[in-house]
């Protein structure tokens, strides 16, 4: 095993960097898991094209696996090289079998959380001044308005929100308010779920259009009472 | 070389089928469902069309959808008796019928439910088909009883105020009411001749299903609680009608599994020739 000793190494090394460190780089974010396997992938391919460039290490790197498909000398793995003989085709079978079968579930409409906003509602900064009155101000509108929804506490889990599939968003959570600029939000109150592109599934959305109710300012006051209460800040321009 | 360099070809080849199986594998593995779904079993006759206490009910899973108080547009509510509805459904190639089941304590007149069905190709929301303002929305089915007409109303809509009854009436519905409990069965035909008002249900697909409930309780001052846009709704959730069960899936992963045997034998030949 010595031959594989560094690659497996290296795998493994590659996979840490990827999951745990690229992602607390100044600017970066989490990888999907589909992303991180495409760098695996391509690491894989490195190390087999490097290992087989010359026969000396070729012999080396494959020497090893080939003797284990073989059974050559390989004392006591005789019962491990059996298992993946055998499993191996069973696993492919399994495979072959859970892409073919028509699926029992329904279809997964992957829907997009953030889709982006239009143009003009890019960029807008919040015109309402950030004074004790203002937020309490939109305090009260969102808990008229927002809160049967998404929740007294802001965590979408208002009274009225368990029916709804996709359910209110909760304000509490990171990934939500935090992450978005005032700006977008402005959009997504005022347009509603009837307002967000094809890839935000608008024909699900419980989300009313507030505009046809709601005047701007009071929108931006809500806004602005809504991160008080949440404790969080919005995502602000760099 | 050749004969080691058309063996590491092998070898790669099935290393990256390997992997590709596993990335298929693992990936409709991370989808998580969103979605609950009711299903329709197939029967051949004896389908319980105007009885929600007909025994062919009771071998009938149901699904259990939670509803809302409507409460996003004008004229809301806040709070709604209904909490949550169990849905049934069987179908015998030609008919479908619905079983909705939801508690209520009292049995008023002006007890209300609704199943909504998106039509057509175009997706439609599922507040009345309201218009979507960056995707064309198509239109809503809308299959509506009443308690106090005793049968269902077929309609369409499409966005506020546009709920109309349907020229052609396709829709059968009846209600029993016993310990605080609806039992409202609703019936069509699968197909009608109106695809571009009626939804048109296919067996083996899914499509996209809603519910309404209005508890036609009255208050102190003897007005209607619930009613009009003030009743209980859900969200979108899916139905299907079951195709009957289809085995050939299990041929594929036999053949996959000699072909990856045969595979290997091949390959371990080859190995051992070149040793």
């Amino acid at each position: 095993m010595g031959a594989l000793g560094k690659p497996i190494i290296l795998m493994v090394t590659m996979y840490l960097f990827l999951k745990f460190v690229l992602p607390n780089i100044p600017g970066s974010a989490p990888l999907p898991s589909s992303l991180i396997f495409l760098y695996l992938l391509l690491t894989v391919s490195g190390i087999v094209i490097y290992e087989t460039l010359s026969g000396e290490t070729k012999d080396a790197f494959w020497g090893p696996m080939q003797g284990f498909l073989t059974g050559e000398k390989i004392g006591g793995l005789q019962a491990l090289r059996y298992g993946v003989l055998i499993l191996f085709p069973l696993l492919v079978g399994w495979q072959t079998y859970g892409s073919t079968a028509t699926s029992d579930l329904p279809p997964t409409e992957g829907r997009t959380i953030h889709p982006a906003p239009p143009g003009e509602y890019t960029g807008l900064s919040n015109p309402v001044p950030k004074t004790p009155d203002n937020i309490m101000q939109g305090k009260g509108f969102y808990a008229a308005f927002c809160s049967p929804c998404h929740g007294g506490n802001f965590d979408g889990k208002g009274p009225a929100a368990r029916g709804f599939n996709p359910p209110p968003a909760n304000f509490a959570d990171p990934t939500t308010i935090a992450m978005l600029q005032e700006s977008y939000l402005f959009w997504r109150i005022k347009k509603g779920g009837v307002g967000l592109p094809i890839e935000g599934a608008p024909w699900r959305s419980a989300m009313p259009r507030w505009e046809v109710e709601l005047p701007d300012e009071w929108i931006w006051k809500i806004i602005m009472g809504e991160y008080d209460g949440a404790h969080q800040s919005p995502r602000t321009w760099e | 070389m050749k004969p080691a360099g058309q063996m590491m070809k092998q070898v790669l080849r099935g290393g990256s089928a390997v992997i590709a199986s596993l990335i298929i594998g693992g990936a409709s593995l991370t989808f998580a469902q969103e979605s609950v779904a009711v299903r329709a079993a197939l029967v051949t006759g004896g389908l319980p069309l105007d009885d929600p206490n007909a025994a062919a009910w009771s071998s009938v899973s149901p699904a259990s959808f939670p509803m809302s108080p409507q409460v996003h547009w004008p004229n809301r509510i806040q709070e709604v008796t209904v909490k949550d509805v169990a849905v049934r459904a069987l179908y015998d190639g030609k008919q479908v019928v619905f079983l909705l089941e939801y508690a209520d304590p009292t049995q008023d007149p002006d007890d209300g439910a609704a199943l909504e069905f998106m039509v057509g190709d175009k997706k439609a929301h599922f507040a009345h088909g309201q218009p979507m303002l960056q995707v064309e929305g198509g239109p809503v089915n809308i299959w509506f009883w009443k308690n106090k007409t005793g049968k269902a109303v077929d309609m369409s809509a499409k966005g506020f105020g546009t709920l109309k009854p349907q020229a052609h009436q396709d829709v059968n519905a009846k209600g029993a009411y016993s310990n605080g409990t609806w039992k409202v069965v609703f019936s069509r035909n699968l197909s009608t001749d109106h695809p571009e008002e009626d939804v048109q249900i296919t067996p083996g697909q899914f499509i996209s299903i809603a519910f309404a409930v209005w508890d036609g309780r009255k208050d102190a001052a003897g007005e209607l609680v619930e009613k009009g846009s003030q009743k209980a709704v859900s969200s979108w959730w899916y139905f299907r009608a079951d195709a009957p069960p289809d085995y050939s899936s299990y041929m594929y992963a036999a053949v996959a599994v000699a072909l990856a045997w045969g595979f290997q034998f091949v390959l371990i030949r080859k190995l051992k020739k070149g040793q």
